[in-house]
């Protein structure tokens, strides 16, 4: 079959990815109950927000890039990172965030295409396996496609812009290429190792229960390491330096590894006249075997790829079943074990889940410098969590939204579900609260701030955590809670986050100004704002239905 | 006095300016199996997703043993449903969302468990307990509707094509079980387009076509309605709804191709 015709029934598969994404027919969401007119809407809606999901991964590349990448660049790294060192750092830096950041934005998307079970609607038509393959490869590029071509543009741009030589932007692009691919390569790796391993094990063991945990963390490794290489871009390429400038056989060393051989290559092809020819040597041959190594990437992502869009990749291994006994909770109890259970087989979930966590992590990195952590820095610190935080309830009511098609005919209550999503929301918070104070405790820095303010705050954060998830009931109790429903209408998904965020705001302006006004009553206003708030949230989910 | 299971008056259903359900009425007694009966798209399902509080309806009163539908958890929990189309939770297992449904029923776990049993072994489906629903076939996916609807007890069953996928036994089972609940005082809303079926087992059945109830009774009510003493429901059924003249025109000219 012509390219052009492949290019062009990949573009019909895409069309039905993006809007799995977005709407999870399949996962029996349910349309809200409209027309024929709307549902058209729906459909240009989903692909508007597939379209805007590649945008901020490309205007994050390039705000990367001005904000970081160019200063590192630029040698603003303090007297003793020579610009040699600084330059191969900054790309390799550069690389790892395109590599992560792909890989990040492919997990999410990998869920749909599971779900689309694209492969098993193309087997039945006159097509060789060759041909749905390419298909599939084709519809996966798509997905990606802006972000692919903004992280090679912005990439070329910086490079040129920082007076790169035509050569240099030979090996930059080919570089660039390598990571992308490896990217592609990660992402379809775990995506198929995941649902082949974890979602399809159903089974009730604890070993299988760890199983799943650790996959979890796994998924969230892109994440954290985007997240990271992004917060810690200059503390990283100092390391590197401190490293490279040591012993030489190091610097070989690291010369070998990927993303270093590309910093390195780059480096001396466009900027440097002092040349180790060594080291030349050495990442010359290891960029040329990553090239090679790519080319294997890319033509075993080609066929693996249609192995994800196929329902055999959900298919099971029975079991030995002893019983048929089931243990039912009470309802909230209920509600967070389907939850968790749903999130810990989902990575688009599970990784959700995790942000806050992950999150903590980076912010705990970064108070180790503080000098001290009084209560200006322990607010602060928790403004950050809690806006992380607050991002959680649309998608913890979405999960409502998988069945609801069936689910919503159970006798259900309003402030049972409000319940149980407030407790697992507010548990991630509390847990980000209880990490920040022991790394506090262990690096010997004041940690009564922020338990104290912690523990408060986390009352007012439930209120606020009430407040979004009342409001999206009353929007969505009977229309559904299809994650169409939800994520369909950015205006609706933002008019439930900016009241949140004000409630959760409440007591922290509050605490500054009396900060300023009365500095003995900070603690008593604080306590006082989350406690009314806590109260008057409770007051109003207990009056739910 | 016999007891009313559901009672419809005027509903009206519609999806943007389309009307799928026009002033419908009818009532389902306890003891009766109710056949809801109409070609593709005439509305059953729909009636069937207000009548389990799935679907808003844009007009019309709905009551489940006396309780107004929007009086929510109390009218749904004393439904059975299965769905036409069984879209459930495919991450868990049978095991975890059946123990989902119970936690949201409060339901006893010594109770829960024997009818579990009972059922599991019913259906042959014990072996699937620990299988994620989405490896499970749309037969057995089907099994865990039904048993999902059978956990409570509940006093009104109302499946909305529950046969399909389902293999002779279990067809047979579940048939077997309907008609024992209706023996029992309750009360079952089916949907069906197998007409031999509903003949059979349905004591009363509505005909719905375009949103409107185009026929309602016994079959042989029915019978009377087309005057025809000798027809077969599905003879009934293609008369009641206006899709008998042409067919053999239609069926000719598909031998002639």
């Amino acid at each position: 079959m012509k390219f052009s015709e492949l290019w062009r029934l990949s573009s019909t598969v895409y069309k039905e990815v993006s809007f799995q994404s977005i709407f999870s027919l399949r996962a029996g969401s349910g349309l809200p109950q409209s027309g024929r007119r709307d549902i058209k809407q729906l459909v240009s809606s989903a692909k508007f927000n597939t379209l805007i999901s590649k945008l901020v991964t490309s205007v994050f590349l390039a705000i990367f890039a001005i904000t970081v990448f160019i200063p590192i660049l630029f040698s603003d790294m303090g007297p003793s990172i020579p610009r040699e060192i600084a330059i191969p750092g900054g790309i390799s830096a550069f690389l790892t965030v395109v590599l992560f950041l792909i890989v990040f934005m492919g997990l999410q998307m990998s869920t749909s295409f599971v779900s689309s079970k694209i492969v098993d609607v193309l087997s039945p038509l006159p097509l060789s396996k060759r041909d749905i393959s390419r298909i599939v490869f084709l519809c996966f590029l798509r997905i990606f496609d802006i972000p692919l071509v903004s992280a090679a543009v912005v990439f070329l741009a910086v490079f040129f812009f920082i007076g790169g030589s035509v050569l240099g932007g030979i090996v930059s692009l080919t570089g660039i290429v390598v990571t992308e691919i490896f990217a592609l390569t990660l992402t379809v790796l775990l995506a198929k190792f995941f649902y082949a391993k974890v979602a399809r094990a159903g089974g009730r063991s604890i070993f299988q229960t760890i199983l799943r945990f650790m996959f979890m963390l796994v998924w969230i490794i892109p994440t954290f390491a985007a997240y990271f290489v992004v917060n810690f871009a200059r503390e990283i390429v100092i390391a590197f330096a401190t490293l490279t400038q040591g012993l030489a056989s190091v610097s070989q060393t690291i010369v070998l590894i990927y993303p270093f051989s590309y910093g390195f290559l780059v480096s001396y092809a466009a900027f440097l006249s002092k040349i180790d020819y060594l080291a030349l040597s050495l990442s010359v041959v290891a960029s040329a075997a990553y090239v090679l190594l790519a080319y294997y990437c890319l033509r075993w992502v080609t066929g693996t790829v249609r192995e994800i869009g196929t329902s055999a990749v959900t298919r099971s291994a029975r079991e030995i079943v002893k019983d048929t006994i089931i243990k039912p909770q009470i309802p909230w109890v209920g509600i967070i074990r389907k939850d968790i259970r749903v999130a810990s087989r989902s990575p688009s979930y599970a990784s959700l889940f995790l942000l806050p966590v992950v999150q903590t992590v980076v912010l705990a990195v970064t108070f180790s410098s503080f000098s001290e952590i009084g209560p200006a820095t322990a607010l602060g610190l928790l403004t950050g969590i809690s806006l992380l935080t607050l991002l959680l309830p649309p998608t913890l009511l979405s999960i409502e939204g998988l069945a609801s098609a069936y689910t919503k005919h159970l006798p259900l209550r309003k402030r049972t579900l409000i319940a149980a999503k407030t407790l697992v929301a507010t548990t991630t918070y509390i847990v980000s609260i209880i990490i920040l104070t022991a790394v506090a405790f262990f690096i010997g820095k004041d940690f009564a701030a922020i338990a104290t303010f912690g523990v408060i705050h986390t009352f007012s954060v439930a209120a606020a955590i009430m407040l979004e998830i009342t409001i999206l009931l009353r929007k969505f109790w009977k229309e559904g809670f299809a994650v169409g429903n939800i994520y369909s209408r950015i205006t609706t998904y933002i008019m439930i986050l900016i009241p949140g965020y004000i409630f959760a705001g409440i007591p922290m302006a509050l605490a500054f100004l009396s900060f300023f006004l009365l500095p003995a009553f900070v603690l008593p206003v604080f306590l006082v704002a989350a406690a009314v708030e806590f109260a008057l949230m409770t007051l109003v989910v207990l009056y739910q239905k | 006095m016999e007891t009313i299971a559901v009672r419809i008056e005027g509903l009206v259903v519609s999806y943007g300016s389309f009307v799928a359900v026009e002033n419908l009425s009818f009532a389902v007694k306890n003891g009766e199996i109710y056949g809801l009966l109409g070609p593709n798209g005439a509305g059953k399902t729909s009636t069937i997703k207000v009548l389990v509080g799935v679907l808003q309806p844009r007009a019309g009163k709905v009551e489940i043993y006396n309780t107004p539908i929007s009086n929510e958890v109390e009218a749904k929990s004393q439904i059975g449903y299965v769905p036409e189309e069984v879209v459930l939770l495919d991450s868990l297992t049978p095991r975890e969302f059946l123990e989902f449904t119970a936690s949201i029923r409060r339901l006893d776990t010594n109770t829960v468990n024997s009818r579990l049993e009972r059922f599991a072994s019913a259906f042959e489906f014990k072996q699937y307990f620990d299988t994620p629903i989405a490896a499970l076939s749309m037969g057995n996916k089907q099994k865990v509707a039904i048993l999902a609807a059978m956990l409570h007890d509940p006093k009104l069953l109302i499946l909305d094509e529950p046969l399909i996928g389902l293999d002779a036994r279990s067809s047979k089972i579940l048939k077997e079980l309907i008609t024992f609940h209706a023996k029992k005082g309750g009360a079952v809303i089916f949907s069906t387009h197998i007409m031999e079926v509903a003949e059979k087992l349905c004591t009363r059945v509505g005909i719905i076509n375009k949103g409107k109830l185009v026929g309602e009774g016994t079959v042989d009510d029915l019978r009377k309605l087309v005057r025809s003493a000798e027809g077969s429901l599905e003879d009934i059924f293609l008369k009641v709804t206006e899709q008998e003249a042409g067919m053999q025109d239609i069926i000719k000219a598909l031998e002639e191709e």
